[in-house]
């Protein structure tokens, strides 16, 4: 954890070494300059949202006090469960509410400049980036896509008809107790064995389940970022996740996706599909050359 | 998969759906590993907190559910934990029935007259790997 100013690769000849140190958080990047949505919404500093404008391009940005949010004290803050969860809520509702103004190119949590003049230099060093990743966001939006599958209904259901994924009697093996004959040392290692092989197959199911549904749904998106798959339990849903993923889509064809991740999902076999946003472009802020 | 899907306008008017709130796992691994990344004059270390207020917070969580259902990935998962603490765990649970079967096989014809009767399971076996 470092405070670095003036050493920047990107604009350091631009910008010297401020005397006076401020925080500037950086909340996104957008055209519009008319953000009357940001009027009243409370930044993650308790401060005012502003604007700073550098020929085509809007950065919607907040002053933080220094001393509260230096890097030391930035670090402690985010580092706290339930100061983190407020701050990302923060930072993503200013987020939205840009978002709904026109194309938006989020910028990661906890990016902070020193001084305006830092970001009025970042805006024009790489205008072009960031009019090319706004263009090309333009008219569309991210659409979040969650599918959870239940590993046994699949075992059952689509699972393979290999014996050794199979336990005595051709049922799926795993989970039931051993009975009295099967308590050999060569019964209790055919039945691990048994269980072991059953267990890969759920697993490769499962998966084979999610590609599935993303296969289907990357070809009616203008690009798909694949997303770690979330805990079971974190928000209380049956199943285990086979996918999590965001699309970018047509603005116009959302609630079509919608239905379309819906159908998907049900000829693959899934138990539940889960559509949220519309989001911000978070998961596409690479732009189209990522 | 064998069907195509397209996307058509549907003929319907919907207005766009107010969006549920947004989960603030959703929202965390969006604006923690999402977004325009640039190197800020102020550097934070977002790897750090990510793995430990996602990552590990969520998967501890589920481990023992997960576990129910025979998926167990993570534990091939090297930066999650290491395969050869799951082999060693194999291991030592096949010594320990091993070292059950010579028990009972030392423990002469009696084992074998328990064996006829379910009721009178022997002590010693080793607990289910999932438990």
């Amino acid at each position: 954890m470092t405070t670095r100013a003036g050493a920047e690769r990107m604009h350091d000849a631009a910008a010297p070494t401020p005397a006076a140190q401020e925080a500037i958080w950086l909340y996104a990047i957008t055209h519009s300059r008319d953000q009357a949505g940001l009027a009243g919404l409370p930044g993650v500093g308790g401060g005012q949202i502003r604007t700073l404008q550098s020929g085509p391009l809007t950065a919607v940005v907040e002053s933080l006090d220094p001393g509260k949010f230096s890097a030391e004290g930035l670090q402690g803050r985010l580092s706290d469960p339930a100061e983190l969860g407020v701050i990302a809520r923060c930072h993503h509702d200013v987020v939205v509410a840009v978002a709904a103004e026109g194309p938006t190119l989020p910028f990661r949590l906890a990016t902070v400049y020193v001084t305006d003049d830092r970001v009025h230099s970042l805006l024009s060093l790489r205008k072009d980036e960031f009019c090319h990743k706004l263009d090309w966001l333009a008219g569309r939006t991210e659409c979040g896509i969650k599918a959870w599958a239940d590993p046994d209904f699949l075992f059952t259901e689509r699972g393979t008809t290999e014996p050794a994924a199979r336990g005595p009697g051709g049922r799926p093996a795993g989970g039931e107790p051993p009975g009295p004959a099967e308590q050999s040392g060569s019964a209790y290692l055919f039945r691990r064995r048994a269980e072991l092989a059953a267990r890969v197959e759920r697993q490769r199911l499962a998966a084979r389940c999610g590609q599935e549904i993303h296969t289907a749904l990357e070809r009616l998106a203008a690009a798909a970022h694949l997303h770690p798959t979330q805990d079971p339990r974190s928000d209380g849903e049956e199943g285990l996740m086979v996918l999590n993923a965001a699309y970018l889509v047509e603005s116009a064809l959302l609630s079509e996706f919608a239905d379309a991740a819906q159908a998907v999902g049900a000829e693959a076999g899934a138990l539940k599909v889960d559509v949220t946003g519309p989001w911000p472009a978070y998961s596409f802020a690479d732009g189209p050359d990522a | 998969m064998t069907r195509e899907w397209a996307l058509a306008p549907a003929s319907r008017e919907r207005l766009p759906t107010h969006p549920e709130p947004s989960s603030l796992v959703d929202i965390l691994e969006r604006v923690l590993d999402k977004g325009i990344v640039v190197a800020g004059d102020i550097r934070v270390d977002l790897l750090d907190i990510e793995l430990l207020t996602i990552r590990l917070r969520l998967l501890i969580a589920s481990v023992d559910r997960a576990k129910e259902m025979g998926i167990d990935w993570w534990e091939h998962d090297p930066t999650l934990s290491s395969g050869a603490r799951d082999l060693a765990a194999e291991n030592r649970q096949l010594r320990e029935r091993i070292g059950a079967l010579e028990a009972s096989r030392t423990a002469g014809p009696g084992s074998r007259a328990k064996r006829a009767e379910p009721a009178a399971k022997p002590p010693t076996r080793p607990r289910k790997p999932s438990q």
